[in-house]
This record gives structure tokens, C-alpha cells and sequence, in this order.
């Protein structure tokens, strides 16, 4: 019934599409991992690089690498001022839970308030057109805008996991994320990890809105919609598994993609808060099995006491 | 006068759904956005009940606020085992699956919302009638939540945020404590949702965004977290407050925004420089008491 | 007489760690048993299995002959499982009458409607607490401290407040963790005539200390534990000049 051809297409789409999820997905499990923050801040630093991009290349008539540059630089400047200026003076305090996401959501609603101030409701888009030139490989159709997705985002992931693999401040930033306390007793600080988390997220946050905004409309709503595909991302990874967090992504984008097949579009938001709510009653502590793995486990207590005499019983 | 009764029908049901959001954030510690669902729940149950079974008007409400009720019931017996963050997210994804939902179905009236809730009071009283009636509505409310958090029942949750297990160790069930004080919450939204239909007589999708958590949360803050005052005065500013930018003239394109804006540079303001709130304790104290 | 708590064969782990190795122990009422034993020995661990802050893996808990293990925390509480905590766990933001006013097993006055309607029995019950609160304070001599907030009162006193919140539970069983330690003075002398009073009305008592002092001042027997597992039972005395014991406990660590 369903032609192997339309399959195939769904299938490579979905994996382009989900592109800019991953990048988003990775951006938000990594600040979770490291600062053990649900940062919906995101959501207003990716309007600030949205609106930015399309300012400079959509209006001014600017080049998109240089757009992007700029895109980079506003962001990663935004990110590391709220980290420093505002989130840090929370932490200070022990603030709670609540006190953290109300200023991460409220802080994104004000960005969108003053998007929406500047460049009012309608959807932009960062080059003035979408289109993209397509060939036909074996039957499907490719267009150079998939590929150029698809290969930036695997050419940031590996960076990424190298950065956190080779790098002494990766390395730092896998301490302070499974003990910040211990790692500052052995002198790592915590809060240059963490104001590098933010910038490695704002890094990814631009080129995901940048790849998602040179394919589809976006308003200054959008990206807090972006930022629960983020969560549900995360959640279905496993909360401290960056990259099974972007794995989890690419399926949430596949599950979209295929869900036209089954149930009108109008619907696809409604699976979205679906699989959140279903995830989190199921597994209110991330997928079982799927916890990060110790790198060393528990030295034994036991062990060097298991030769005390046999038990007396009096 | 419609324009003033209007105002005070809007601050008195903001009193209602603040100090409820209070009860539930700020004395019971349940992080939940989940506030303005509810309300919506008790507007379109009562609107859908009066449009097409034609009942009156008490009877409509008293359904909307058990329609609220029952599914904030529904919701905290299944999430309530998960905890604090993850509480919170769950309660994102409720609000927002649920509203796109009632966007979605044709009976709800999809985007365009219902415009057809029957009059109940005409003439030129009718303003007034509903001033009466929303003002006693809030404090009653206010009332309740006052008196309940005053006595044993109050005591016990007072114990329950200070210290859980030891308020387990008790004999106290902290499920069925979170479980009443969520209901209660919910069930006062409900109730602002009823009242908010019957005197707008139109309810659309857009009116209960997660926007509007927000807005109450920031009538909470403003006024005061975990305070019976608090959310009263906070409501009164943050509805007042805005009835000004219409002086203004703004084109109607902005008004919103501009409202949103002050809204979201007052929370801000707020927990950064008096985390208390305009009644509440001034210093660097978290709304959870966590001076350590 | 039957005894007030019967464990048998209970076991417990978290990950490798046997914190309950097949513990069978028995108190009766009227006993004031003492747990000794190094860190780490499960002492604690047994109190949170007792009270039902943990689950166990197996074994049975019978409270006056009935089985609690496969109850929760609260309701233990409310069969009779009254309990104290090494750091207190006072409720910070209340007064030490209202701290103790949430101790009773039965509240009548909490249920949410008859808390809003302030129904007669809700004050009936709620004036019967408030007696039974000040009867207990008045026996500690801290009458005069109802109405402070209880993080103001000077340590000692807090333990004792967190003894009276236990007490205002009538159940029969009675843990206390750590209750000495720190205590000191005329505090130190009523803590010991209060549990000694208690145990003389009919609780049975169980007690985790560290000092060996305490435990000989406070009670009747003791056991020794080590890994989980209960190695002796016999008096405070009889534990201490076992040999082997002293080596597990005393040798190792000293005395804090």
C-alpha cells in the first residue's frame, strides 16, 4: 500500500530534519549534565540568534557565513552574561527548583516579548527563500540543504566528544558534572565549567536555529516549542547521556516524520507532549538501564573486613 | 462602568487564581506551570454545559470546577511520585498537550473558542450583579485557603515542606496531603474559569497559554511567595498596572507585548533584587526557605 | 510476655553493600535494648528498615504480632512505630508545641474539610494533643519553650524536643538514634529518666549510640553489630569485656 520509495523519503528527511533537533537536544543535555540546570533560557538565546541572523542576512543582505559568525558571537556573548550576570547569583543564594525555572522560562518569555517588539508575529526565515536545489539519489529526493545539515551536525558532534574526550577543560567539565564539590577539592573550577557549558551550548543553539530557520519560518514563539523537544530529547536519552540525548532526538524526529503517515499533521505537537508526559510517567527516573555508567564502581567497604572473626553467638 | 466592572471581575478572579497558584507552589512546594489549564478547564466545562445542555448558570460552574477537580486528581495521582524538576516538566507537557488538544477538537471550537455562553443577567445591572458575585467568589476563596493553612491541616503542611521524612515518619500520607492541597488548587482555577466564561461570554485556546502562568506566577512572586497577602496585592498591581498602558493609545498590536514585557522585567526585577516579594520577607532567602 | 517487635530473617542491600544480613532480634516491653556496634555496621540501616524508610529485600517485622514490612513509612508510623533521628529533623519554621502536635498517630483535625469548617471534634482533638503535648514538656521541664520557634533553643534542648514529638506517638515501639550524643547537664539526666519512665510504662526501647557510656547508662541489654549482621546479644557489660568484640569495635576506633 505504502510505495518502499515514500518510505525511503520519509526516512531520509526525517534523519535531515531531525539535524537541528539534535543539535538543540545536545546543547540542552549538556548544560542539565554539567550545571544540572533545565535550562530554558535556551529558548530566548535562540531567538536572540535567530532574530540576529535573519536581521543581518535576510534584511541587510549579508552573506550567511558572516551572518552565522555574528550569530555565533551574539549568542555565546548572551549565554556566558546570563551564566555569569544572573544564573550564578541564584546558585550563590541555593535558590530552589522553582526560583531557577521561573528565571530560565521567564527570561525566555522576555526575550520573546522583546522579539516580538521589534520584529512582530510573522514567521521569518534567515535566507529570503527556502528552497533548495534537489537531486534524485536513487529514487529520493536530496536537496543540498539535507546534506549540508546532516554533515554539519555530525562534524559537531565529533568535536564536541572530542572536546570532552582530549581536552583538559572537557575533561573538567565531565568532573564538575559527576561531583562539582569533589572536583573543586582537587582545584578544577566549577564555574568556568559551567560558563563553558553555556558557550558550547550557545554554539550548537545557532547552528541548530541557523539549519532550522534556512528551512522554515520561525517566530518568536518558536523556539520555546524547540526547547521541549529538547526535554523530551533529554529525557528519553537518559538525564547525563549528551549523546544518547541526540540519538533520542533524531528518533523524536524520525516518530514526526512518520506520523503523517498515520494521523493528520495538525496532531504531530499533540504525539510530541504524548511521548513527554508518557516518558516521564513511565520512567519518572530516565529509561532503566539507560543511567550513565560509573566510570569506576564503588570501592567494596566489605572487602578487607570479610576476614573478622566468624559471628559468636552468645 | 461596564469598563470598571470589567477590571474588578479581572482582579478578582487573578486574586483567585493567584492566591490557588500560591497554595499549590508556594505552601504545598509543588513545582507545577500547570496553573492556567485548569482554569481553562473550568471555563470550557461550564461554557460547552451552558451552550448546549442549557442548564443554569451555578450548576455549570459547580461542573467546571469538578471537571477540575477530577483531572487534577487524575494528573497528581500519576505524576506526584516523580519529584521536584521532573514534576515541573510533566506539568509543562499536561499544559501544553492538553491546550493543544482543546485547540485541535471541534467541539472546543478549535482556535476561534466558544463566543455563544449564554447570558444569564441582562440589563444594565448585569456588571455589578457579576461584581458581587466574583468578589464574594475571591474571598471565599482566599477565605478558605487562609483558614485551612491556619489550622492542623495548615500545621501539616507547613511540616511537610520543612522536612518530608520526618513528616512521613509521622504518620503523615504525603501523597494524599499533595494530592488535596493540588485538587483544592485547581478546583479555585476551576472556579475563576466558570466565572471567567459566564461574563466575557467568549473563551478561546489563547487566553490559558502557559504565558499565563507567568503572569499568575508573577502576581505570586510579586506579592509574595508562601504569604496569604501576596498574591492578593499582586494581583491587584499586575491587573491595575496594565489597564494604564491602555492611556497610552497603543496600537492594539502592542499591547499585549508591552504588557508580557512588564510582566517578565517585574518577575525578574522581583527575584533578583526582593526575592520575598512586596510582602514577604526582604533578603537573599529562596521561596523554599533554603538558608542554610 | 510477647514481645513488642520480632524481626526475623531480614536482609538487606544496596548494590553490594549488605546492610541487613538475616537480622533476627527480638524486644520486649519494658526493654531498653542498646545497638553498638562500629560505623557502618547497620545500625542506622536497621532503624530505617524498622521504621519503613527503606523497604527490606526479605524477612519479616511484626509489631505486637502484625506484619509491617510490606507497609510504608507512615502508616508504620501509625501501627505504632515511633522514631527519633541522629540530626533531629525538627520542622524549623514551628514552634516546639506545633512540632509536637504533629506526633499523635490520630489527627482527626487534619482532614481538609473538617480543617475549614473547624468542626467540634477537630477542636476537641485538637485541645486533647495540645494537653498531652504540655504534659510531656512539663516532664522535661521545657513548658516554658511551647511557644518558641525550635531552631532558637540551644542543642540539647532540641534533642529532647525531638524525643517529646516521638513520645506524642502512644504506639508501643520506641527508636531512638543517637539520642546522647551531644547532650549534656541537667538535659543529659532528664533524657535518661524520660526513656527510663517510658520503658517503665510498658515501651520497648531501642537505642543506637556510639558511646559506650551512654548505652551503659541508658540500657538493660545490647546487641553488637558488624556488617550487617548480629554478632552478640547480653548485657551492656557482657558486650564489653567479650574479647573479640572489643577487638572489632574498640580496637579498630576508639571511643568518640
Amino acid at each position: 500500500m505504502i510505495d518502499r520509495a515514500i518510505l525511503l523519503q520519509i526516512l531520509w528527511t526525517g534523519i535531515a530534519m531531525s539535524s537541528y533537533f539534535v543539535l538543540l537536544t545536545v546543547a540542552f543535555a549538556l548544560t542539565l549534565k554539567v550545571e544540572k540546570l533545565w535550562n530554558f533560557a535556551q529558548a530566548g538565546l535562540m531567538g536572540i540568534s535567530f532574530f540576529t541572523m535573519f536581521f543581518l542576512v535576510n534584511k541587510q543582505g549579508l552573506p550567511g557565513w558572516l551572518g552565522l559568525a555574528a550569530g555565533l558571537a551574539i549568542t555565546v556573548a548572551a549565554a556566558v552574561a546570563l551564566e555569569a550576570g544572573a544564573i550564578s547569583v541564584l546558585r550563590r543564594r541555593n535558590s530552589g527548583g522553582l526560583t531557577f525555572f521561573i528565571f530560565t522560562l521567564v527570561f525566555s518569555q522576555f526575550a520573546a516579548y522583546v522579539l516580538t517588539f521589534l520584529f512582530g508575529t510573522e514567521p521569518e526565515t534567515i535566507y529570503p527563500s527556502v528552497m533548495s536545489p534537489v537531486r534524485i539519489v536513487s529514487g529520493i529526493a536530496v536537496s543540498d540543504w539535507d546534506i549540508e545539515a546532516v554533515a554539519t551536525t555530525i562534524l559537531m558532534l565529533a568535536c564536541l566528544w572530542g572536546f570532552l574526550r582530549f581536552t583538559r577543560d572537557g575533561q573538567f567539565m565531565i568532573a564538575v558534572a559527576d561531583n562539582a564539590k569533589l572536583a573543586e577539592i582537587y582545584g578544577i573550577s566549577a564555574n568556568r565549567a559551567y560558563i563553558l557549558s553555556g558557550a558550547i551550548a550557545a554554539v550548537f543553539l545557532t547552528v541548530g536555529i541557523f539549519l532550522y530557520g534556512s528551512r522554515a519560518g520561525v517566530t518568536p514563539d518558536v523556539p520555546l516549542v524547540l526547547v521541549l523537544t529538547s526535554v523530551i530529547g533529554t529525557l528519553l536519552g537518559g538525564i547525563g547521556r549528551v549523546f544518547a540525548a541526540g540519538a533520542a532526538a533524531v528518533f523524536l524526529g524520525l516518530l514526526q516524520s512518520f506520523s503523517i503517515l498515520v494521523i493528520p499533521s495538525k496532531w504531530e505537537a499533540m504525539l510530541l507532549y504524548g511521548v513527554l508526559f508518557g516518558a516521564l510517567i513511565l520512567f519518572p527516573r530516565g529509561i532503566p538501564g539507560w543511567r550513565p555508567r560509573r566510570v569506576q564502581t564503588p570501592a567494596a567497604p566489605a572487602a578487607p573486613a570479610a576476614a573478622a572473626p566468624s559471628p559468636a553467638e552468645g | 462602568m461596564e469598563y470598571i466592572a470589567g477590571t474588578v471581575i479581572l482582579i478578582a478572579l487573578f486574586i483567585i487564581l493567584a492566591a490557588s497558584y500560591n497554595l499549590i507552589i508556594g505552601y504545598g512546594g509543588l513545582n507545577t506551570v500547570a496553573h492556567p489549564i485548569f482554569f481553562a478547564l473550568g471555563a470550557y466545562s461550564s461554557a460547552l454545559l451552558g451552550i448546549h445542555a442549557g442548564l443554569p448558570m451555578p450548576v455549570c460552574i459547580l461542573a467546571g470546577i469538578a471537571v477540575a477537580v477530577l483531572v487534577s486528581v487524575v494528573l497528581a495521582v500519576t505524576t506526584l511520585r516523580i519529584s521536584g524538576d521532573y514534576l515541573l516538566i510533566a506539568s509543562l507537557g499536561f499544559q501544553l498537550g492538553l491546550l493543544e488538544l482543546i485547540n485541535n477538537l471541534e467541539f472546543t471550537g478549535g482556535p476561534a473558542g466558544l463566543s455563544a455562553v449564554p447570558n444569564t443577567f441582562m440589563g444594565e445591572r448585569r456588571g455589578l450583579i457579576y461584581v458581587v458575585i466574583c468578589v464574594l467568589a475571591a474571598s471565599a476563596v482566599v477565605w478558605a485557603i487562609w483558614r485551612t493553612m491556619n489550622g492542623p491541616f495548615g500545621r501539616a503542611v507547613r511540616a511537610m515542606r520543612d522536612d518530608e521524612l520526618a513528616c512521613a515518619a509521622l504518620g503523615r500520607g504525603l501523597i494524599s496531603i499533595k494530592i488535596l492541597i493540588f485538587a483544592m488548587g485547581c478546583g479555585a482555577a476551576g472556579l475563576a474559569g466558570g466565572l471567567y466564561a459566564y461574563f466575557f461570554q467568549y473563551i478561546s485556546p489563547d487566553q490559558f497559554q502557559v504565558a499565563q502562568s507567568a503572569q499568575i506566577l508573577t502576581m505570586v512572586v510579586l506579592g509574595g511567595i508562601g504569604t496569604t497577602m501576596g498574591p492578593i496585592v499582586g494581583a491587584l498591581v499586575l491587573v491595575a498596572l496594565p489597564q494604564a498602558i491602555n492611556f497610552l493609545q497603543l496600537p492594539n498590536s502592542l499591547v499585549g507585548t508591552v504588557q508580557g514585557l512588564i510582566f517578565t522585567t517585574l518577575v525578574i526585577l522581583f527575584l533578583f533584587l526582593r526575592p520575598g516579594g512586596l510582602v514577604g520577607h526582604t533578603g537573599s532567602q529562596s521561596s523554599h526557605g533554603a538558608a542554610h | 510476655m510477647d514481645p513488642v517487635l520480632r524481626i526475623d530473617d531480614l536482609c538487606k542491600s544496596f548494590g553490594g553493600i549488605v546492610v541487613a544480613d538475616h537480622i533476627d532480634l527480638t524486644i520486649a516491653p519494658g526493654e531498653i535494648l542498646g545497638l553498638i556496634g562500629p560505623n557502618g555496621a547497620g545500625k542506622t540501616s536497621l532503624f530505617n528498615l524498622i521504621s519503613g524508610v527503606v523497604p527490606p529485600d526479605s524477612g519479616k517485622i511484626q509489631l505486637q504480632g502484625r506484619n509491617i514490612a510490606g507497609m510504608s513509612l507512615h502508616k508504620r508510623a501509625r501501627a505504632g512505630v515511633a522514631r527519633t533521628w541522629q540530626h533531629m529533623r525538627l520542622f524549623r519554621t514551628m514552634t516546639v508545641l506545633e512540632n509536637l502536635l504533629m506526633g499523635p498517630r490520630d489527627y482527626p483535625g487534619e482532614s481538609l474539610v473538617a480543617s475549614v469548617l473547624g468542626l467540634g471534634r477537630v477542636r476537641r482533638a485538637e485541645r486533647a494533643a495540645h494537653a498531652q503535648a504540655m504534659g510531656i514538656l512539663e516532664r522535661m521541664s521545657l513548658a516554658q519553650t511551647a511557644n518558641a520557634i525550635v531552631v532558637d533553643l540551644p542543642f540539647g534542648q532540641q534533642k529532647l524536643i525531638g524525643l517529646a514529638r516521638a513520645l506524642m506517638n502512644d504506639g508501643r515501639l520506641l527508636l531512638l538514634d543517637e539520642p546522647m550524643a551531644g547532650v549534656e547537664g541537667s538535659n543529659y539526666e532528664t533524657m535518661q529518666r524520660v526513656v527510663h519512665d517510658e520503658a517503665a510504662a510498658g515501651r520497648a526501647v531501642c537505642v543506637v549510640e556510639h558511646n559506650v557510656g551512654f548505652i551503659k547508662d541508658l540500657c538493660t541489654t545490647a546487641v553488637f553489630m558488624a556488617q550487617g549482621k548480629i554478632l552478640q546479644r547480653g548485657t551492656v557489660d557482657e558486650l564489653t569485656r567479650s574479647r573479640e568484640l572489643t577487638e572489632l569495635y574498640f580496637g579498630v576506633a576508639e571511643e568518640a
